[in-house]
């Protein structure tokens, strides 16, 4: 196996530690506000509603629709000159934040507004990160 | 809540483009601000202020004004670096500054040597930059080419209708002798291009380039006593969206359409006034987003707006009429201006527009910033 050559995130990082650390376990999180109950992404030091501090990390459902995305067919970023062609799309949680995020699947499946949800996939020990997939017809 | 600004471009430069190796941002800064000068018909000592900025993504210091101000040897009664000065930011800065009394004319300069210095623009641009890194989402090409799938899906817009922005900006730029590309490119050259990020090509995305372009700014009583006929700066608004990720179509820009509404309403005029349209394009998206939020055609008809050849030479809506950033050069709407004050003064030969009397000059700062000026050759439209 090559070595995993990609930005990578640290799982560490005291604000979104939280976040890395329920990808290892499979559920997707994000922050919300204890005063206004306002979900939030990306993560922040303070509520960008009613700018109350701090906030809990909740879970939301890892499922979506894909408001839009774009295929890389150069790696203007040369770390994914092995990706090519690539998806990242913007998803739209169903429970309303929006996230930008690697899109797995067959470039030309992929269309705007379609269903699609997470894949928790461990690209090096201890980091695992969040990609997404169309939900198929068969699968509903 | 609209700005009517009350001041004049009385001197316009640029420099070439594209390649100037072994000259600084700055030199080349300089360089442009002679021609300016020269163009007005003063010298640096009639001016009392000076805005410069610094270019994007630069490696080393460049485009500040304590070091402009040095090479040209002056010491103005105002001086500003913005840290993002697109064109427009920086003309509305310079007309704030005449308007409240802190100067009387001011220079405005911009210099860069981003293509040879090698300025690398392949990196997340916008809100959660290092969760974008991350998913390989860098270069504006990127989140351009979602805004422009989404359009396409909604819309029902098409790549061909999409690649009518670049290539009625190479037909202009064909007569643009400043102009980096200038060979011919069909709508079938435009397809036949792959894509870079689908579904945006190569001609779809600005190439980075060297140059620079200086404005000479006065108040509106002083425009007269110059020696070209005055283009003056009559109304301008902006907007932030500072909100960012929050806002959930970010990608869209809606908020262009509260600088529209402003600006219009500042000039006392709406969209169908407006001989010439400047609008500045990192990506053929943005003139495609443009179009509709300056009310040149219906939210989602710009695809059809633009295949039926409005922008083109000969149309009856001239854009970019110097071939825009995406065939004449990367230089943040500065030579849109440039292009905007020849046009009204009637300087631009065979690609000279027969009327040419209002123009709009408009930017956006990736997904956060727009401004927009209209530019006319009387001092009320």
């Amino acid at each position: 196996m090559t070595e995993y050559q990609k930005p990578l995130p640290d799982p560490d990082d005291e604000l979104t530690a939280p976040f890395w650390c329920a990808a290892r376990r499979h559920t997707l999180v994000v922050q919300q506000c204890t005063a206004c109950s306002y979900l939030r992404w990306p993560p922040g030091p303070l509520c960008p509603e009613c700018q109350a501090p701090g906030g809990v990390w909740v879970e939301v459902r890892p499922t979506g629709s894909l408001w839009s995305y774009a295929v890389y067919y150069r790696a203007l970023d040369p770390a994914f000159k092995e990706d090519v062609p690539y998806t990242v799309g913007l998803v739209e949680l169903d429970d309303g934040p929006r996230m930008y995020g690697p899109v797995i699947g067959e470039v030309g499946t992929f269309a705007v507004d379609q269903p699609v949800r997470a894949v928790f996939e461990e690209v090096i020990p201890g980091v695992t990160l969040v990609r997404w997939e169309l939900v198929s017809a068969e699968m509903h | 809540m609209s700005a009517v600004s009350k001041t004049a471009i009385v001197g316009v430069g640029a420099t070439e483009q594209g390649e100037i190796p072994g000259q600084s941002g700055d030199e080349i800064a300089v360089r442009a601000a002679m021609l300016a000068l020269a163009d007005a018909g003063i010298d640096k000592r009639q001016i009392d202020g000076l805005v410069t900025c610094k270019p994007p993504r630069a490696r080393v210091r460049t485009g500040i004004d304590e070091d402009l101000g040095r090479l040209l040897g002056i010491n103005p009664a105002f001086a500003k670096t913005l840290e993002y000065g697109a064109c427009g930011f920086s003309l509305h800065v310079a007309a704030m500054a005449i308007t409240s009394g802190l100067a009387n004319t001011v220079l405005l300069t911009y210099g860069t040597n981003q293509r040879s210095a090698r300025a690398n623009f392949s990196r997340p641009i916008g809100g959660s930059s290092d969760w974008s890194a991350m998913a390989g989402l860098v270069h504006v090409a990127g989140p351009a080419a979602m805004a422009a799938r989404r359009h396409m899906q909604v819309y029902g817009t098409t790549d061909e209708q999409l690649g009518w922005v670049s290539v009625a900006q190479r037909e202009w730029a064909a007569s643009n002798p400043m102009a980096i590309f200038r060979e011919p490119m069909t709508i079938d050259d435009y397809l036949a291009q792959p894509y870079i990020v689908a579904p945006l090509r190569r001609a779809d995305l600005t190439m980075i380039s060297d140059g620079g372009a200086a404005v000479v700014l006065t108040s509106a009583e002083r425009a007269a006593d110059f020696r070209k006929a005055p283009v003056h700066v009559v109304a301008m608004a902006q907007q932030s969206a500072l909100r960012n990720d929050q806002d959930k179509d970010r990608l869209m820009r809606p908020w262009i359409a509260d600088i529209a509404r402003r600006v219009y309403a500042g000039a006392g005029l709406g969209a169908s006034a407006i001989d010439l349209a400047y609008l500045q394009d990192a990506t053929s998206v943005w003139v495609l987003q443009m179009l509709e939020w300056f009310g040149f055609c219906g939210v989602g008809e710009a695809g059809p707006f633009l295949a039926a050849g409005h922008t083109r030479p000969g149309g009856a809506l001239p854009v970019n009429t110097n071939g825009g950033q995406l065939s004449e050069s990367y230089m943040w709407n500065w030579l849109h201006l440039y292009e905007a004050v020849r046009q009204l003064r009637k300087e631009c030969g065979e690609r000279q527009i027969a009327k040419a009397d209002v123009a709009l000059h408009a930017q956006t700062h990736d997904f956060f910033k727009g401004a927009a000026t209209i530019l006319s050759i009387h001092d009320q439209s």
